[in-house]
């Protein structure tokens, strides 16, 4: 292993542990919370089961707004917000916040699409067998769209991993942060080529992951 | 004590004749109309589905088949009128209520509408979960329904590795899990060829023989209604322009040879070999 990686393995793992704990809780905000606002974006639209004119363009322009604002100001403009929910607008905890949120509006877009590509004949074959709001979801839509809800995800995931590398303004730290600090601030180019490199693998495994899960799981 | 008889008497006609109108007619519309916008699909149509009958809606493209097809299990929802079915209003029941009626309506489609990330076990077995049909039972109903439009070795399969043919039966089977009184079918073999098409009415005459299920069948295909249906209900520009009793007549299966195919392309006059 190269010396000067060595010299900094501490704070190199460090970084690489903050990185995780920034995309994790985005994952599970985009799953938790995403998952289902796509969802909501999908069934309020005109002629699915929820149709609701009113309620359809207010999420949809709530999910607009929040994609619409670069993120770094989305990030300053969240700092009361952060502040009020975690007690500090500083730090990889807080940090969390405004990715989780970004989280919450990137993934939910790709779950509107995903279920835009289930056939309306399959959704009219559910209401047609007496199926719940609840069944329809869960039991149609959700197996119908399986390969792109996951395919969605991994898109998601990559995108976290870009926003988590401008978190260092708030002191959220990752490895973005790291390669700018000590590897450009400090002149030390190989070490931000190394922190580069530990990204692209990072995302290409992630990149391979899904689409190999979206592949198998997808019988159409 | 005569008076006593007497009313005895006229209680006992009234109700036997109550019950057989309720035992005659499985589908009543009554007056129903359906708007699009301004577009007025369905004008005001009423019309009975005996119990027991293989019922065929026929007509131009647009003239109203599928809308009318759709409101008999309320997919589409009636501006006007009421659909009642085995003598259950439908029109004004709660959304519960609704979904419990429809288990015990079957509807197969055009493009059959399986659910591709499926197997054809769990196409059939989905309906059952729906009604919490009771889960020991689950395995046998579904191999029973698959025995019945002869798919039984197909279980493990997904929609894609089958033939439009044996998508259709996987959906018919999906249809009677539930043991269905009616079975609704918008145009079910229009995207299948002749013979498959023979075929697939072959079944659905088992379905109403066989399980007694009415059937109420759209198609715009002239062989398809001549071949099963009892009673046509020929529409035009979303009226009832007419209804006939018809005495079908089993459409014959297509010789598949190749030599079929060439003697009647030049109707046994081969010109040339091209
Ligand atoms: N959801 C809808 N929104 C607007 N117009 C509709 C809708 N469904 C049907 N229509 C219109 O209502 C008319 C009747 O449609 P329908 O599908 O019932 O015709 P059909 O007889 O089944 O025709 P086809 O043989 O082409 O299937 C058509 O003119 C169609 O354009
Ligand atoms: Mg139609």
């Amino acid at each position: 292993m190269p010396e000067i990686l060595i010299q900094y393995e501490a704070e190199i793992l460090s970084s690489i542990g903050e990185t995780f704990i920034m995309v994790g809780v985005s994952i599970l905000a985009a799953i938790l919370l995403g998952l289902p606002v796509g969802t909501f974006l999908f069934l309020l639209r005109k002629g699915q089961v929820l149709e609701n004119r009113f309620a359809f363009s207010a999420l949809n322009l709530l999910v607009n707004i929040i994609r619409s604002f670069p993120f770094l100001l989305l990030v300053v403009f969240l700092i009361p917000f952060t502040r009020f929910v975690i007690g500090t607008a500083i730090g990889t905890a807080a940090a969390t916040v405004p990715l989780a949120i970004i989280a919450i509006a990137h993934y939910s877009r790709l779950v509107e699409q995903a279920l835009l590509d289930v056939p309306k004949g399959v959704m009219e074959a559910a209401i047609s067998m007496g199926a719940s709001v609840k069944e329809i979801i869960v039991k149609f839509l959700y197996v119908e769209a399986r390969s792109g809800l996951v395919l969605g995800l991994t898109t998601s995931i990559i995108s976290f991993i870009s926003y988590s590398t401008i978190m260092g303004v708030v002191g959220g730290g990752g490895i973005g942060d790291f390669a700018i600090r000590y590897g450009y601030q400090q002149f030390k180019t190989d070490l931000m080529i190394y922190m580069i490199i530990i990204m692209v693998i990072l995302v290409q495994l992630i990149q391979f992951t899904g689409t190999t899960v979206s592949r198998l799981i997808d019988k159409r | 004590m005569t008076v006593q008889v007497f009313k005895a008497i006229i209680i006992s006609i009234v109700i036997t004749l109550h019950l057989r109108e309720r035992g005659f007619f499985l589908i009543k519309l009554h007056d129903v109309s359906k708007s699009f916008g301004r577009f007025q699909a369905i004008k005001s149509v009423s019309l009975t589905i005996d119990k027991g009958e293989i019922h065929g809606i026929i007509g131009a493209s647009g003239a109203g088949k599928s809308t009318l097809l759709r409101l008999m299990n309320l997919l589409e929802i009636p501006d006007d009128g009421e659909v009642e079915i085995n003598g259950q209003n439908l029109t004004n029941l709660s959304s519960k209520d609704l979904r419990q009626e429809r288990k015990s309506i079957g509807m197969i489609f055009q493009h059959f509408n399986l659910v591709a990330n499926k197997t054809v076990y769990e196409n059939v077995a989905v309906s059952l979960q729906l009604a919490s049909f009771p889960r020991k039972e689950r395995k046998s109903r579904v191999m029973t329904c698959l025995e019945f439009v002869g798919l039984e070795t197909f279980c493990g399969k997904y929609p894609a590795q089958l033939s439009g043919g044996e998508k259709q039966r996987v959906a018919i089977a999906r249809a009677l899990a539930n043991s269905p009184r009616v079975l609704l079918c918008d145009e079910p073999t229009s995207s299948l060829d002749p013979n498959t098409t023979a075929e697939i009415l072959g079944v659905l005459e088992d379905v109403n023989k066989k399980l007694g299920v009415t059937i109420v069948i759209v198609s715009h295909e002239m062989e398809v209604i001549k071949g099963i249906c009892n009673r046509v209900t020929v529409l035009a520009n979303g009226e009832i322009y007419d209804t006939v009793l018809i005495e079908p007549s089993r459409i014959q299966m297509m010789d598949n040879s190749p030599r079929y195919f060439v003697e009647q392309l030049t109707e046994g006059r081969v010109i040339a070999d091209a």
